[in-house]
């Protein structure tokens, strides 16, 4: 039974992903993610000297402020900003620059669906923009549940709506390794495995929630080419700037 | 506090003196001229009321909301408007989240009061229920980059947004006529708002020695300057406000100097101003009339919209959905073949919303169009403008798509046709004249075909009114 989605779009599909890095001339580093309508811009500052007070100093501390589009920032921010810390955390290789803060601070443009994995993308881009050191990057996706027992992937906000349940997956970036095969094939194979964050609203069977995994993880293999495309150095965008 | 401190940004000797002296000889550090603005660029965003400015490197975006409210007991027939600014610690490394800093309450109360004073925007208009109900209008700006001069960026901002911004259309029912209905916007179009004029607001940074006066200080020139001072103006000439805090004392020649200036670069702003609002404003328009979903047709275009964007997105920084808007509805107006600018594709639409009633009846080529997406892939061979043209000439502005969307437009445009004209057995209108009675032999064209663009286009319009 296939799903009708008001877009036109599979079950599968992706809405259409447009980055950019770079933008801001203050800022040590960023970006812009949008998937379809949804649009965050992630700006990094950093590393700065010292660590807040409750932070281990031997170690590099994220400080993440969100933005809203209107309003005050609230418990619903608040809340993205923690999730958001912890999974660049486990990102980020801390032990680099000790006693430090990095801050990313992620603004909200526009709010289509699937808003979370968006500011994740984003901030990624951004740290590789301002040039933190990395263990690897993070790829990161919607999956929903429908009642009908579809996964669908990257709602927009009136899908999200009326879903049974849905879940923001981080996955690490997939591999694309050099090295022959066989190699380090284990190692690599239960990186790629791994799940970063997974938050998830509403109730779904544990079945679903590993079909929904396993469709997430399938999908992070287009998310990460597009942003190894976009990330590779911009030698000629830099020269027709200068020109 | 002193991680504070240490993480600030400070400007060198060096640099001060650097700017300074290059300013005796009247050259400033990035080429301009002493009362010239840096580049201005104005993107809109997806909604209504959302706007992006550029100034140089300076980044604001503007984002206005309304509410229904209570009015104050003061104004009981007028709605309100209220300026917040946000200083996203993005901007600048000294912005710390949390409670405004000075230089931000000082921003949002110079933007409020040269729209609220001078009554830029029609606040009666915005009462709903005398004394119980008006719209409150909020505006965000959010600093994303401070490059220098955030007051008139910001404005510009501001001014945009509320030019480009659609609310909710109300009307009043119920026995005493006090209830108020919301219609949503797809239920009936959102109204503008009533701006009389656009207040701009130019700033002036004063620089130490010998009275030099720069326009547009950039943050370099606003970390040496003495003084500053933003003058609001419309293109009319009216002053709707002066804001200068300390800073330096300037001598009055000086001063309306500047407002002679201000004046002149104000109408340059107003006129790029109503330029994109313009733009901006078509283009929607032009949104608004295709907003059936296309199934099929949008996997592949999804996947064609993705590599567009990969590829202009990667190299220019400055991307913003509003520029992509245009590439894209390009796009889409090349697969519908909605040309605009073609007279005979723009005559034929009108055939086409007839011709639906007769679609069923056509077979061959028609039968392509309603089968699967398999069996028209415009991206195979890429997109041939003429051969869309002719064959949309023969079907009308149908797009191929699954049967049963097709079918349930088919309806949609078959109602909309009878509604306009009730039935295409019957021949009222001369249209229905012309196109011989609901076409039942749809394929042979006929003088009287070519005859048909001249009406067609009338029913167009009037099809788009009705239809949106």
């Amino acid at each position: 039974m296939e799903i009708d989605r008001t877009d036109g779009r599979s079950p599968n599909q992706l809405r259409p992903l447009a980055c950019s890095r770079g933008i801001l001339h203050r800022s040590h580093g960023s970006a812009s993610w949008s998937q379809g309508d949804t649009r965050v811009i992630a700006a990094v500052y950093g590393p700065k000297a010292g660590t807040k007070k409750n932070e281990n100093p031997e170690r590099a501390c994220l400080e993440v402020i969100w933005k809203p589009k209107t309003g005050q920032s609230g418990k619903e921010e608040k809340e993205y900003e923690t999730i958001l810390k912890r999974t660049l955390q486990s990102i980020c290789i801390l032990t680099i620059n000790p006693n430090t803060t990095t801050s990313i601070i992620i603004q909200v443009v526009h709010d289509d669906g699937s808003l979370l994995p968006c500011a994740v993308n984003a901030a990624c881009v951004a740290l590789v923009d301002a040039g933190i050191p990395l263990k690897h990057l993070a790829v990161s996706i919607c999956c929903c549940l429908a009642t009908c027992g579809h996964v669908i992937l990257d709602p927009t906000k009136l899908e999200e709506e009326k879903m049974k349940a849905f879940a923001y997956l981080v996955f690490p970036n997939s591999i694309n390794s050099i090295l022959p095969e066989g190699s380090s094939h284990t190692k690599s194979k239960q990186l790629e495995d791994g799940l970063v964050t997974s938050v998830t609203h509403g109730g779904m069977s544990v079945e679903d929630y590993f079909h929904c995994l396993d469709r997430g993880r399938a999908a992070t293999a287009r998310l990460s080419d597009f942003l190894r495309k976009n990330l590779q150095p911009q030698v000629l965008g830099e020269g027709s700037k200068a020109g | 506090m002193e991680q504070r401190l240490a993480n600030a940004w400070r400007m060198t000797v060096n640099e001060k003196k650097f700017i300074e002296t290059a300013l005796l000889s009247g050259l400033r550090i990035d080429g301009r001229n002493l009362y010239d603005y840096r580049k201005l660029t104005i993107n809109f965003g997806r909604e209504d009321g959302s706007s992006e400015v550029l100034l140089g490197q300076t980044r604001v975006m503007g984002f206005v909301t309304s509410q229904l409210v209570q009015p104050y007991r003061d104004r009981p027939n007028e709605g309100t408007l209220s300026v917040f600014t946000e200083f996203s610690p993005m901007a600048d490394p000294s912005f710390e989240p949390g409670r405004p800093s000075e230089s931000a309450v000082e921003l949002g109360r110079v933007i409020d009061r040269g729209l609220r004073e001078s009554r830029a925007v029609d606040m009666e208009s915005l009462c709903v229920l005398a004394g119980r109900l008006v719209w409150a209008v909020r505006i965000d700006l959010h600093i994303l980059d401070n490059g220098g001069n955030l007051v008139d960026t910001a404005n510009i901002a501001a001014l945009a947004a509320l030019s480009t911004f659609r609310r909710p259309d109300c009307s009043l029912g119920g026995e005493d006529g006090q209830e108020v209905t919301v219609h949503p916007p797809d239920a009936r179009e959102p109204l503008p708002l009533t701006i009389h004029h656009l207040p701009v607001a130019v700033t002036f940074a004063f620089l130490s020695s010998e009275s030099i006066v720069v326009l547009d200080p950039t943050h370099q020139e606003e970390a040496v300057m003495g003084g500053r001072m933003t003058a609001t103006l419309n293109t009319n000439g009216d002053i709707c406000a002066i804001q200068k805090a300390g800073g330096e004392g300037v001598p009055q020649s000086v001063v309306m100097q500047c407002l002679r200036i201000a004046a002149t670069k104000a109408t340059d702003i107003t006129s790029k101003i109503k330029e994109a609002v313009e733009a901006y404003n078509t283009e929607r328009s032009l949104r608004k009339i295709k907003r059936h979903p296309v199934p099929n047709v949008s996997a592949d275009v999804g996947r064609v919209k993705e590599n567009k964007n990969l590829s202009f997105n990667l190299k220019d920084g400055d991307e913003f959905s509003g520029n992509q808007m245009p590439k894209i509805s390009q796009l889409k107006l090349e697969i519908r073949g909605n040309d605009p600018q073609s007279d005979s594709v723009g005559g034929n639409t009108g055939i086409g919303s007839n011709m639906k009633g007769g679609i069923t009846s056509k077979g061959g080529n028609t039968g392509n169009f309603l089968g699967g997406p398999s069996s028209w892939d415009p991206y195979s061979k890429g997109i041939d403008p003429n051969l869309l043209r002719s064959s949309l000439a023969s079907r009308g502005v149908s797009v191929p798509s699954k049967k049963l969307e097709d079918l349930k437009r088919e309806k949609h445009i078959i109602s909309e046709a009878k509604t306009e004209v009730p039935s295409s057995d019957n021949k009222p209108t001369s249209l229905i004249i012309n196109s011989e009675g609901g076409l039942p032999t749809n394929r042979k064209k006929t003088l009287k075909d070519a005859v048909k663009p001249k009406h067609k286009r009338k029913k167009r319009g009037s099809a788009s009114t009705n239809g949106s």
